[in-house]
């Protein structure tokens, strides 16, 4: 659902809601207010009268015939529909459900490390003994959140939890937060992401920000090292906690391109930078108005990077630690102090968080591995240049020559406009041709990809554009020693179950149930 | 030797529009003539008459508000290389910025530098999508595709437009025109980007400044089939 692409659609919508929600029970469902006062009492469930309650259960019941059906089916992962239909019934159910959570509602926002810092919060609050409803990947616009609390509810309405970790679109944000009034949000960065649905990246931020303002008593567990989420808490008179990392020797810089806030979010002045660590992510200070980089209460430092992980020092309020990410990528230590900073404003352990953590297994699409024969396959979501940038890191430190499938989709969740493929620095390949075998593109757009490759110097004759079927038979019988397949989003799930017809899975994607 | 003048990269940097540069510069590179790339940014010194290819893209309000301010200091020099013969490629908010205005919602006139005969006026609503457009090149009608995400709304004056809209918004939504033509300005509003995607377009603005040079102007045929198919995709989805 396009919600800012229809601003009409989601006030029209809004208002039904409102009026709807009076009419049967005399508390609207949708003002913050009367969530604050729900929230407080939270754990009666929800006292409404008899019309929403015939309403709501209702719209369970529909939602699970729904849920079954699309199992029965095997069809898609079924995490939206059940969302819209349910909401379609009983507007104010997804307030209702999720003010159930006992120990309240985490949210998750930001354009990159979504999934994975929720998914790995997820791991940190189970691993502490909590019981959790977590929306399932990537499902996280208002329908798929809505979704996560119908599979925990019982057909009367009752959610069984202690937490409710809900990663939240950028842009559903501030619709989301309307019904659901979380303690906590936790910002990961703001890159350019889907222009065409989002609008500019300012105007997001700033939806963002007015949604915030909305929610008293929320705390923020804020990205310093991003100059356009650290400014959040003061703009919206917030406590935050914030995390980030420290100078390290690999301060890397693939990309000069693709750098978002390099301008002061306060008085325009470019922005002066001690170290960057990736894209607009640093140590900045304003030589303009003085804005810099807050202090980090949780801050990582002594970096080192494996093949299939990464570690690093880490510094808080409750000491000193080693933190293991078992995932390679700087991106991902980011998603991991995220998640560290989380849990610790949770009142969990650090050692239970640091134990959890170690553990943690990717979700789908977040460099799944699999087997073919004796080669390792590798599979990657792409959806912006910053992601897309970090992705062909990791494809250049692998040993040995390498066969690379690039699937572009331009549905409307992969974004329907995809120049941003000319924000990414293919030019890197040019240089590393000869650790290439071949360039597969495929998906809707993969013709257009493969035009971007040649114009960033790639020689043509590696250069391939073929249907996805035959493209990921030609990575697979390459003579190359590792396939690598990076995919937009909507261009994953074929390509998987492609995928799975003929190598075996290695990391199996962490499914997670919506209730542990 | 070509000197291609990229204006504002490091500002400038959404939607791609730097696949221009990349592509006018490789199909330059390809045919063995030699390019010179010059990125300037602001408070940069520029002589614009010395330059062969101008690209000036759009960026986000903020960006954009900085690039008007530094612009407009250039205006007398941007103007003079223009009636020189300049060949310049504006896109989306750089297009905006050489009319004559921009009229906000709220009703402010921004001044723009006025190079162009053309207003602009925001919109309600956003005009995104892909587009296809039919253009004239030396006669011969050519067909390109790209994709546009505006909210201003262009009115052409005395001044071509660029071409004739076959399946989007174009300037405004309402007279089917798409972008503007003055002398070797050529403005659109299609992102994609537009140069790569369209080499025919291309070469056109290569052509025209070797000519300009006095060099010889008649450009080695290169293998275009990759962009030809994605081009050719795109037209089937949108003209079917």
């Amino acid at each position: 659902m396009l919600v800012a692409g229809n601003p009409q659609r989601a006030r029209a919508g809004l208002k039904r809601t409102a009026v709807l929600s009076a009419r049967s029970t005399g508390v609207s469902g949708d003002s913050a207010a009367s969530n604050r006062a729900h929230y407080i009492s939270s754990n009666k469930g929800c006292r409404k009268n008899l019309a929403f309650r015939l309403r709501l259960i209702l719209a369970i019941l529909v939602a699970k015939v729904i849920m079954w059906l699309v199992r029965l089916l095997g069809r898609g992962k079924g995490s939206s529909l059940p969302g819209m239909v349910a909401l379609k019934i009983c507007p104010g159910i997804l307030g209702c459900l999720a003010r159930q959570a006992r120990r309240g509602v985490v949210m998750v926002t930001g354009t990159n490390g979504k999934t994975t810092t929720n998914n790995m919060i997820a791991r940190v609050v189970r691993e502490a003994g909590y019981r959790v409803v977590v929306n399932t990947e990537g499902a996280n616009l208002i329908t798929g959140v809505t979704t996560a609390f119908l599979k925990a509810a019982s057909l009367a309405g009752r959610v069984d939890c202690d937490y409710a970790l809900l990663e939240v679109d950028e842009a559903s944000f501030p619709r989301v937060t309307r019904q659901v009034h979380p303690n906590m949000v936790v910002i990961t960065n703001f890159f350019r992401d889907q222009l065409d649905r989002y609008g500019e990246l300012d105007k997001t931020i700033s939806l963002i920000r007015e949604a915030l303002v909305q929610l008293p008593g929320t705390g923020l567990v804020l990205n310093a090292d991003d100059p356009l989420v650290a400014p959040l808490a003061a703009s919206t008179g917030k406590e935050a906690f914030y995390y980030g990392l420290g100078k390290h020797r690999q301060v890397t810089s693939l990309s000069a391109a693709a750098r978002e806030g390099r301008f002061c979010p306060h008085c325009g002045r470019e922005l002066f930078y001690a170290c960057y660590h990736y894209s607009q992510l640093g140590d900045y200070r304003c030589p303009g108005c003085g804005f810099s980089r807050p202090f980090a209460d949780v801050e990582g430092t002594e970096v080192s990077r494996g093949d299939h992980r990464i570690t690093c020092r880490l510094r808080s309020p409750a000491g000193s630690h080693e933190l293991v990410i078992p995932v390679p990528g700087l991106y991902n230590l980011y998603n991991g102090l995220a998640a560290f900073s989380a849990g610790l404003s949770l009142g969990v352990e650090p050692g239970v968080i640091i134990r959890a953590l170690a553990g943690y297994t990717p979700a789908t699409g977040r460099m799944e591995r699999f087997r073919y024969r004796d080669k390792p396959v590798l599979l990657n979501l792409v959806k912006n240049p910053t992601g897309f940038n970090e992705g062909l890191g990791a494809l250049l430190s692998l040993p040995g020559p390498v066969d690379v499938l690039i699937a572009i989709n331009d549905n409307d969740a992969d974004g329907r406009d995809i120049s941003w493929l000319w924000d990414v620095d293919f030019e890197v390949l040019e240089e590393h041709h000869h650790r290439l075998n071949s360039l597969v593109c495929t998906g809707q757009r993969g013709a257009e990809m493969a035009v971007r490759l040649k114009y960033a110097g790639v020689p043509l004759d590696k250069v391939v554009v073929e249907n996805m079927h035959r493209a990921v038979e030609h990575v697979l019988n390459g003579s190359g020693t590792t396939a690598y397949l990076l995919a937009t989003y909507t261009a994953l799930w074929p390509l998987e179950r492609i995928l799975s017809g003929y190598a075996k899975r290695e990391s199996r994607a962490e499914s997670l149930p919506s209730v542990s | 030797m070509l000197k291609v003048c990229h204006l504002y990269p490091d500002l400038l940097n959404l939607y791609g529009d730097r696949g221009n540069v990349m592509a006018y510069v490789r199909r330059c590179q390809w045919r063995g003539i030699e390019v010179e790339v010059h990125c300037i940014n602001l408070g940069d010194p520029v002589d614009f008459r010395e330059m062969d290819f101008l690209f000036l893209g759009g960026g986000s309000d903020r960006e954009q508000n900085l690039m008007a301010k530094d612009l407009e200091n250039r205006r007398e020099l941007l103007q003079a290389a223009v009636e020189d013969g300049l060949v310049v490629l504006a896109i989306c908010g750089g297009y905006q910025l050489l009319g004559k205005y921009y009229r906000t919602l709220e009703g402010h006139v921004i001044p723009g530098l006025g190079l162009l005969d053309f207003y602009t006026e925001a919109g309600r609503k956003r005009m995104t999508g892909n587009v296809a457009v039919e253009l004239e090149i030396e006669g011969e009608p050519v067909r390109v595709t790209g994709f546009e995400n505006h909210a201003g709304r262009t009115f052409l004056g005395q001044i071509s437009p660029l071409g004739r809209v076959l399946v989007g918004y174009g300037n405004n939504g309402e007279d089917g025109t798409e972008g503007a033509r003055y002398k070797n300005v050529f403005c659109s509003y299609l992102h994609g980007p537009l140069l790569p995607k369209n080499p025919r377009l291309t070469d056109h603005l290569i052509s025209l400044a070797l000519r300009r040079r006095g060099l010889p102007a008649e450009l080695t045929p290169l293998d275009d089939r990759l962009e030809m198919a994605a081009s050719e995709i795109m037209l089937k989805r949108l003209l079917r």
